[in-house]
C-alpha cells in the first residue's frame, strides 16, 4: 500500500516512516504545505497522515484540495491541537481519522490498518493471520474458522496485535489504546494482565500461540 | 486579631457631618445669643431703675417730696449712706393677686442734710418674655434653614457623586475573563475624569497582560505537543530496535510512564486554557444519567469492585456533552484513584444532585485546597493534580456548586445542579 507522511517535524516524520514500512507499505513523506499539496494532487496514496498545522499552509486546505479533485484517498489526520471543532471540520471535510499528538505509533498504525482495510482496494472486513481471522464490522474472531468468544476488549485487544504484529507493546501502549486517559489509572491496578493472560490462554487453548513476552514486561505478537 | 474598621456610605458621612456640625453650630449660637440677650436686658433693665430713680432723687431734691408709687418707686429717709444694692425680689402686686418677681435698685443719697434711700423696682417677668421670644424664634428659623441646607445638600451631593458610584458599579461589574472593555461614564468633574482615567489604564493593562497569559498558557501547551509527539515515537522506535537489553527496556518504561504524565497534565493544561477562554459552546439540554451509566461500565472494567449505585435518576441538564464526561470521569477516577480500606466507590444521581463516595481511612487535611490546582495530599502520588481543579472549573462553568466532607469512613464529593 502507498501512503504518504504530511509532516513538518523530520523526526517524527522519519520515525512514522520507519513504523510503517515494516509492514510493507510504501512510504512516502512530505516535510511542507506545498510539498505535500503537490503529492496528493498528481499521485494516488491509499492514506495520507496528514498534520493539519503544516508550517506554509493548513492541511486542511489539502483535504478540499482532496475532495476537490475526487481521490479516494484515505486520510488520518494528526494535530497537536486537541480540539473538537478542529476534529469535526477535518472528519466534515471527509477525513476517516483523527489522531491528536502525541500519539504512539502503534496507535496510528492501527488507525492506518482501519482506514486501508475500508479503503478502495480492500473494503474487506476481514483480517487475516495464519489461522486467526478477525471479523472487524461483527467483531468476532475465528481460529481455524472455529468462533471463539472474547470480551470487547479482548477483541479490541486481539485487532491492536494483530495490527501492531511483531512490533513490541509494553503494556503502558496497550493501556494507553485499551482505556485512553484512564491507563494512569494502572498504577493502581493489574487490570492490563488479567485481560492479556485472558486472551492469551484463549488463543493457546486453539492453539495459536502469537502473543509473546518481550523484554520481561512488555509483549509481541509473532510467529515463532 | 484585627479590629475590622467601620465603614460608612459617603452620602451618609457627608450628611452626618453636615448634621453634627449644624447642630453644634446651633447650641452654641443659641447659647450665646441667649445671654447676650439676657446680658442687654438686664442692662436696659438696669438703665430704665438708675433713670427712675434719678428722676426721683431730682424730684426730691427740687420738692423735697418723697414719691412713692408701690411697688415700682419708693423714697425714703435713713439714719445713715450704704453701698447701692441691686437685687431680685418677690412681692406681693395686690392688682395681680400673686407673688411677682422684681429686679430692685437701691441708692442712698443726701439731700439738704438728710439721708434719703431710693428704691425703683421693675417687673422681670416682661423681659423673661422677650428673652424667649427672641431664642424661640431664632431656633426657629435656624433650625429650618439647616433642614432646608440639608436637604439641598444631600440632593446635591447626590447628583453630584452619581457619575462616581455609576462608575464604581461599573468596576465592580468589570470581570477579567469577560472580553468587553471597562466603560466609564465621563462626569465633567476633573477629578473622577482623571481617576476614571486612571482605573481605564490599570485595567486596560491587566486585561491585556491577563490575555496575553493566558495565551502564553494555551502557546506553550501546544509548543510542547509536539517535542513530545517526537520523544514518543522515538520511544516507540527505539523498544522495536532489535539490540535492547531487558535493563534497557525497563529504563524506556520508565521514561514512557513520565512522558505519558507530562502528555495528562499537557492535556488537562489545554483543557483548563480552554474552559478558561469559554471555549465550549456546543450547550444543549443531556440526560446526565446515560452518559453516567456507560462511564461507570468504561470504569468498572478497570476496578477491581464493581460501583455500588445508590441511585440513578433522570436528570436533564444543559451542558457541554465533552464537558459532562470530563466532569464525570474526573470524579470516577479520582474515587477509583484515592480508594483504601474497605467499601465499595457508591454513586448516586438525583434530581438535583450527583454524589460520589469512596472509602478513604481518613479525612482531607486541607478540603479548602481540594480544588486547586496543583494540590496533592501526599507528595508522592502520581496523579497531575488537576483533575479537581477540573471539576471545580466546570461546575463554576454551569453554576454548580462542589462540595467534599468526610463522613463514615468515606469521601464524599457533591455536586448540586443549581
Amino acid at each position: 500500500m502507498k501512503i504518504l507522511i504530511a509532516e513538518d517535524e523530520i523526526e517524527l516524520q522519519h520515525s512514522i516512516q520507519m513504523y510503517l514500512e515494516r509492514d510493507g507499505h510504501l512510504c512516502e513523506t512530505a516535510s511542507d504545505f506545498e510539498e505535500a499539496y503537490d503529492k496528493v494532487v498528481i499521485y494516488d496514496y491509499d492514506v495520507v497522515v496528514l498534520d493539519i498545522n503544516l508550517v506554509t499552509g493548513s492541511g486542511l486546505d489539502i483535504l478540499r484540495a482532496l475532495k476537490d479533485h475526487k481521490k479516494e484517498t484515505g486520510i488520518i489526520i494528526c494535530s497537536a491541537n486537541n480540539s473538537l471543532e478542529d476534529k469535526l471540520k477535518g472528519l466534515d471535510l471527509g477525513a476517516d481519522d483523527y489522531i491528536t499528538k502525541p500519539f504512539h505509533l502503534a496507535e496510528l498504525n492501527s488507525r492506518v490498518n482501519a482506514v486501508l482495510r475500508r479503503g478502495k482496494y480492500g473494503g474487506n472486513d476481514t483480517i487475516t493471520f495464519n489461522e486467526i481471522k478477525i471479523n472487524t464490522v461483527s467483531r468476532t474472531a475465528y481460529i481455524n474458522d472455529k468462533s471463539i468468544a472474547l470480551t470487547k476488549k479482548e477483541f479490541d485487544l486481539l485487532l491492536f496485535f494483530v495490527s501492531n504484529k511483531d512490533r513490541v507493546l509494553s503494556k503502558e501502549i496497550i493501556a494507553e489504546h485499551l482505556w485512553g486517559d484512564h491507563s494512569d489509572l494502572m498504577d493502581n491496578f493489574d487490570f492490563i494482565y488479567v485481560h492479556i493472560n485472558n486472551l492469551r490462554k484463549k488463543l493457546t487453548a486453539e492453539g495459536a500461540k502469537y502473543i509473546k513476552t518481550a523484554y520481561g514486561s512488555g509483549y509481541k505478537f509473532m510467529e515463532d | 486579631m484585627a479590629q475590622e474598621r467601620k465603614t460608612y456610605k459617603l452620602l451618609y458621612k457627608t450628611s452626618k457631618t453636615f448634621l453634627k456640625t449644624s447642630g453644634a453650630l446651633m447650641i452654641c449660637a443659641t447659647v450665646i445669643l441667649f445671654f447676650y440677650t439676657q446680658y442687654l436686658l438686664k442692662a436696659e433693665l438696669q438703665e430704665q431703675l438708675e433713670s427712675t430713680n434719678a428722676r426721683a432723687i431730682e424730684h426730691l431734691n427740687l420738692t423735697g417730696e418723697l414719691l412713692v408709687v408701690h411697688p415700682t418707686l419708693s423714697v425714703s429717709s435713713v439714719p445713715n449712706l450704704l453701698a447701692p444694692v441691686r437685687k431680685d425680689t418677690l412681692i406681693f402686686d395686690p392688682f395681680q393677686e400673686e407673688m411677682e418677681r422684681f429686679q430692685e435698685y437701691t441708692e442712698y443719697v443726701e439731700s439738704q442734710g438728710i439721708f434719703y434711700k431710693v428704691t425703683s423696682r421693675a417687673m422681670v417677668i416682661d423681659t423673661d418674655d422677650f428673652l424667649i421670644a427672641i431664642i424661640l424664634s431664632f431656633m426657629v428659623i435656624l433650625l429650618a434653614s439647616f433642614v432646608f441646607l440639608f436637604y439641598v445638600n444631600k440632593s446635591r451631593n447626590a447628583k453630584l457623586w452619581a457619575p462616581f458610584f455609576t462608575n464604581l458599579e461599573r468596576i465592580k461589574g468589570f470581570s477579567l475573563k469577560s472580553q468587553s472593555q471597562l466603560d466609564l461614564e465621563d462626569s465633567g468633574i476633573e477629578e473622577f475624569d482623571e481617576l476614571n482615567k486612571e482605573v481605564k489604564t490599570l485595567t486596560d493593562k491587566i486585561s491585556f497582560d491577563y490575555q496575553n497569559l493566558k495565551q502564553f498558557t494555551e502557546d506553550i501547551s501546544h509548543e510542547i505537543q509536539t517535542p513530545l509527539a517526537i520523544i514518543q515515537a522515538k520511544i516507540d522506535t527505539f523498544i522495536n530496535a532489535n539490540s535492547i537489553s531487558d535493563e534497557q527496556f525497563e529504563q524506556i518504561t520508565s521514561v514512557q510512564k513520565e512522558v505519558y504524565r507530562l502528555k495528562q497534565l499537557n492535556k488537562r493544561l489545554i483543557l483548563i486554557a480552554k474552559l478558561n477562554n469559554n471555549q465550549f459552546k456546543n450547550v444543549k439540554p443531556l440526560d446526565i444519567s446515560t452518559i453516567l451509566k456507560d462511564r461507570i461500565e468504561s470504569f468498572e472494567e478497570i476496578a477491581s469492585n464493581p460501583f455500588q449505585i445508590l441511585e440513578i435518576e433522570s436528570v436533564k441538564v444543559a451542558m457541554d456533552e465533552y464537558l459532562t464526561e470530563v466532569l464525570l470521569d474526573n470524579l470516577l477516577s479520582n474515587a477509583l484513584k484515592h480508594q483504601e480500606g474497605k467499601g465499595d466507590i457508591q454513586v448516586r444521581l438525583s434530581t438535583n444532585e450527583l454524589e460520589v463516595s469512596n472509602p478513604g481511612i481518613q479525612s482531607i487535611k486541607n478540603p479548602d485546597k481540594l480544588f486547586l490546582r496543583f494540590y496533592k495530599e501526599n507528595e508522592g502520588q502520581k496523579s497531575t493534580g488537576l483533575g479537581l481543579a477540573i471539576v471545580k472549573k466546570i461546575c463554576d462553568l454551569y453554576g454548580f456548586t462542589i462540595s467534599y466532607h468526610f463522613d463514615l469512613d468515606r469521601h464524599w464529593f457533591t455536586v448540586r445542579f443549581s
